[in-house]
């Protein structure tokens, strides 16, 4: 019940479009604000740096979130990551820290200190309830340049309006893997329980989350990303059309009744995903666009390397 | 040619213009479109629009008459519902192009999306490049050309009209298949081709309906009218007279039986609740009415004109198909004596019952049976009807013998088959798509009319949020016991939930949200007199709705057979020496007198809880005297109440 949009740049400079990635998917999230104004989102990719994640935590106001800070601060320390920078912004608590070992348990370690947004390399996810001109400069969003990254509004319709359920999600355990979604998934509890088998953990009963762990998970396998999106279109049942975000690529794919929108847009400086043309032409006001609608029951990906 | 130059004016605003320009036939040209949705929604002269650039949703939808050229692409919709016209798009064509087409053209040059010409009635949808997957789903009539490939499943599920394809079919759909087509139809399409300047040189595939799934094979046998108390409440037998019917008619047909009416089984209701105050002392002052504020006005929460209704009540919907003409003219007369509102239901507006009734509501149902512009013009109300209590999740049912060639003309659909409507609205598929379509709604009527959302009882703690975040004005929840012309007799029974807690289930979902009384509720499912709307009201309810009491109240002798169109009173029939016994102007009056039994049970309660204005109801004037109900409701549990209740019963 909402709006998606994806975009990666196939080259740094973009002199025709004048955004930056943060600014480019903020536009087409309010060009599509009428599919969902309860909470916003993004999933932003920046460079990496030598040895280091970002970890994202929410956090509760006030006193009780100056405790969630400590207790995190603690919880790094305990688990060996030493912590480079770090900023409580809105809802939200950012850390920089350097880590070598094994990002899955850290993150399940870390993650009982308080609920992770997100962890990665290069990702960040920003997640708020709200419309996204209000929140993206609370985060500063415009100011994320990197190649990629997806954003999602949401229309609340079984879980209540909160940060937490909002898109985009991380792949639990799994750094630089983030998903958004638009429909439903009708075996959820089939999947989660075959993924939870297999040691994987979930923060939600969100459907988004396990999309996003089912892909993680088949890549932590040896599968690449295409094979993961194809073996989704016959292991998730329901209707979606949703986009992948990894360190390097985004991809989507879309259920067999093509019953949730999608429309692509690719030119020599990049390619973007929107449920509704009306958010590609944002980004170019004024232009016909050459836009086309993926087909049911397919996938496509693109990197930038 | 005048310009609108979208890149800074709201859709409303440029609609309201290009009205404006159509009332006086004067050509307009839209720049910066920039895929902006609802473009030319509404319109209904034939003047030029010319788009430069791409429009987004349902560009041209809701139409009658105008000539729109789109340069580049359009997303979903594009001419939904048009009456006459011609549309013709330059590049790509999102999904459900030609939704329910009534008439006109669609070119579309480049390719168009799945479910082309989903539900369409008549006109041409021609597509120069492939179309997605299942192009011509239920299509009732018309032509479809695809000059490319048809993807997967073309044709499916289709009533009628016929699919050229060009290119090739990559498969057909259910109850689809290929014939030859004639030099006839070759030579009509090359015409229509020819005219569009779209040469093609090549061989066509024709694809119709074959018919299998059009009637059932072998029809229900006629059954003896049965009473009511042998198979009806809590005392009935397990293999009571009705059960052994079933059984003997299902060992003739062979598959689930259709009846009409709804659950005869015993639920918890609203006899299960009573008034704290002993209302034995009620007045009998004929008058009371006058002291006590029974108007209620609904849907004015978009700047719609709200319905004004003399009391909280409304007729609820029910079609003109499955009723006659005369018993429908006879409910537009009821409702205006009354001072109340009248619903079309599914099918289309009969002309006579639009004159009669002062307020009426136009339902549209995913079908689109019926449905046109001028209809909705002319509308007091307009209500998406997304499932009804006697059947949650399942479409209208018309059977073939009440789909008379009149019916099936209003519903622009062809006659004689085994009408079963479909369950689904093909540009309603969550949440999101519905907001677009409140809104072409609303830009189709210039917002001027209330949009309510009709709910038959399943998961309406969610749904019910849905419809609040989705800027509907108003909804119509509807429990179990409502009636319904046809449906299968297991789900009339076990499908949909009680009444009692559907509205529960209802307010609950709007305080999870924090929005107790933001979203009126017009409760609908069961309610027999004044005294059970008083409850409804007392417990939360904005309004209700009256069907089959109306029906009753108007000569229905409840047989139950509303599907076999027989109908002896006259009342749900499309026979002609049927229909001719129904005495419309007296039923009206006699459904009159019942509703105002309504005015005056309502008055009377009100007064004598010491009260002046309906509103002033509330919950804590009310206990169940049933563990059930109690449960239901969360109304305190309070069995001393039975015997008084037993005993004296409001007159």
């Amino acid at each position: 019940m909402c709006a998606i949009a994806g975009i990666l740049f196939k080259r740094d400079k973009r002199p025709e479009l004048g955004m930056s990635t943060g600014e480019a998917l903020t536009e087409m999230l309010n060009a599509t604000l009428h599919r969902g104004p309860d909470s916003c989102g993004w999933a932003l990719y920046r460079e990496p740096k030598e040895g280091e994640l970002r970890l994202r935590f929410f956090i509760a106001t006030g006193e009780a979130g100056r405790k969630d800070i400590e207790r995190i601060d603690s919880a790094l320390t305990e688990q060996n990551a030493e912590i480079v920078d770090s900023a409580a912004v809105g809802c939200t608590y950012a850390a920089r820290v350097k880590f070598g070992g094994d990002v899955q348990s850290f993150s399940y370690a870390v993650g009982r200190a308080a609920e992770l947004v997100s962890v990665g390399t290069r990702l960040d996810i920003i997640k708020e309830v709200g419309k996204p001109f209000e929140v993206a400069p609370r985060y500063d969003i415009a100011s994320y340049d990197g190649d990629h990254g997806l954003a999602h509004i949401r229309l609340a319709t079984e879980s209540g309006v909160h940060p937490n359920t909002s898109h985009p999600f991380w792949a639990c355990g799994f750094a630089d893997v983030a998903t958004v979604h638009n429909g439903q998934l009708t075996n959820y509890w089939i999947m989660r329980r075959r993924l939870e088998k297999r040691g994987m953990a979930f923060q939600t009963e969100n459907d988004t989350e396990l999309i996003a762990v089912y892909l993680a998970y088949q890549m932590s396998r040896g599968a690449t990303l295409e094979d993961a999106l194809r073996t989704s279109l016959e292991d998730l049942d329901g209707t979606f059309s949703y986009l992948v975000a990894t360190k390097d690529s985004i991809g989507y794919a879309k259920d067999k009744l093509a019953a949730k929108p999608m429309v692509k847009y690719e030119n020599d400086d990049l390619i973007a995903l929107s449920s509704e043309e009306v958010g590609l032409n944002r980004l170019y006001p004024g232009r016909a666009l050459d836009t086309s609608e993926p087909a049911p029951l397919t996938y496509g990906l693109w990197s930038r390397s | 040619m005048v310009t609108i130059d979208l890149s800074n004016m709201s859709i409303r605003k440029a609609n309201e213009i290009l009205r404006g320009y159509g009332s006086t036939h004067q050509n307009v040209e839209i720049v910066n479109p920039d895929a902006r949705h609802y473009i030319g929604v509404g319109l209904i002269n034939p003047i030029k629009v010319k788009i430069r650039g791409s429009a987004g949703y349902y560009c041209g939808g809701l139409t009658d008459g105008p000539h729109i050229e789109i340069e580049k692409n359009v997303s979903w919709g594009v001419g939904d519902n048009m009456f006459q016209g011609t549309i013709v798009v330059g590049g790509n064509a999102g999904a459900i192009a030609g939704e329910g087409l009534r008439g006109g053209d669609i070119i579309v040059k480049g390719n168009i999306g799945s479910r082309a010409g989903q539900v369409m009635k008549k006109g041409t949808l021609c597509c120069a490049g492939n179309s997605n997957f299942m192009a011509g789903y239920m299509m009732y009539g018309g032509r479809l050309i695809i000059l490319g490939d048809s993807g997967e499943r073309v044709g499916e599920d289709m009533m009628g009209g016929e699919i050229y394809v060009g290119g090739e079919v990559h498969s057909l759909g259910n109850d689809a298949m290929l014939v030859d087509p004639s030099s006839q139809d070759i030579d009509s399409v090359m015409e229509f081709l020819d005219g569009c300047d779209l040469p093609f040189k090549g061989a066509f595939k024709k694809v119709v309906c074959a018919g299998k799934l059009l009637k059932f094979k072998t029809p229900e046998p006629r059954i003896r009218n049965m009473p009511f108390f042998s198979f009806s409440g809590g005392h009935a037998d397990y293999w009571n007279p009705k059960v052994q019917e079933d059984i003997q008619v299902k060992s003739v047909i062979g598959r689930y039986r259709i009846r009409g009416y709804g659950a005869a089984r015993h639920v918890p209701h609203y006899q299960d609740i009573v008034f704290k105050k002993d209302l034995s002392d009620l007045t009998s002052d004929p008058d009371v009415s006058s002291g006590v504020n029974l108007r209620t006005f609904i849907g004015e929460k978009h700047g719609g004109k709200p319905l004004d209704l003399s009391m909280p009540v409304m007729v609820a919907p029910m079609s003109f198909g499955a009723l006659s003409p005369q018993m429908k003219t006879a409910l537009g007369i009821a409702s205006r004596l009354s001072g109340i509102s009248e619903n079309s239901g599914e099918g289309g507006m009969l002309s006579a019952e639009r004159a009669e009734a002062r307020q009426l509501i136009a339902q549209c149902l995913p079908g689109r049976l019926g449905w046109n512009v001028h209809d909705m013009k002319r509308s007091d109300g307009l209500e998406i009807y997304i499932s009804q209590g006697a059947k949650p999740g399942l479409g209208g049912q018309l059977m073939a013998e009440k789909l008379t060639k009149e019916i099936a003309a209003v519903r622009g659909i062809p006659a004689g088959m085994d009408l079963r409507s479909p369950s689904r609205h093909p540009d309603i598929l969550g949440g999101d798509d519905l907001i677009m379509k409140v809104q072409e709604f609303r830009e189709a009527v210039g917002w001027r009319v209330p949009i309510s959302i009709k709910l038959g009882a399943g998961r309406i703690r969610d749904d019910i949020k849905i419809a609040l975040k989705d800027g509907l004005d108003f909804i119509e929840l509807d429990g179990l016991q409502g009636g319904t012309g046809a449906a299968g007799n297991e789900v009339l029974e076990y499908v949909g939930i009680p009444t009692i807690a559907a509205l529960q289930e209802a307010l609950d979902g709007l305080e999870e949200i924090e929005a107790t009384g933001r979203l009126p509720i017009v409760l609908m499912g069961g309610i027999k007199d004044g005294v059970d709307a008083a409850k409804a009201i007392a417990l939360g309810a904005t309004a209700v709705g009256l069907g089959t009491s109306m029906l009753i109240s108007g000569g229905c002798i409840a047989c139950m057979q509303c599907s076999v169109g027989n109908c002896v009173v006259g009342a749900a029939t499309q026979t002609p020496d049927h229909v001719r016994r129904y005495e419309t102007e007296k039923r009206a009056l006699m459904m009159h007198r019942y509703l105002e039994s309504f005015r005056w049970q309502l008055a009377a309660i009100v007064n004598a809880m010491g009260y002046s204005d309906i509103r002033q109801l509330s919950r804590d004037d009310l206990v169940a005297v049933t563990p059930e109900a109690a449960a239901l409701t969360r109304l305190p549990y309070e069995p001393s109440y039975r015997d008084r209740f037993r005993t004296k019963t409001v007159q």
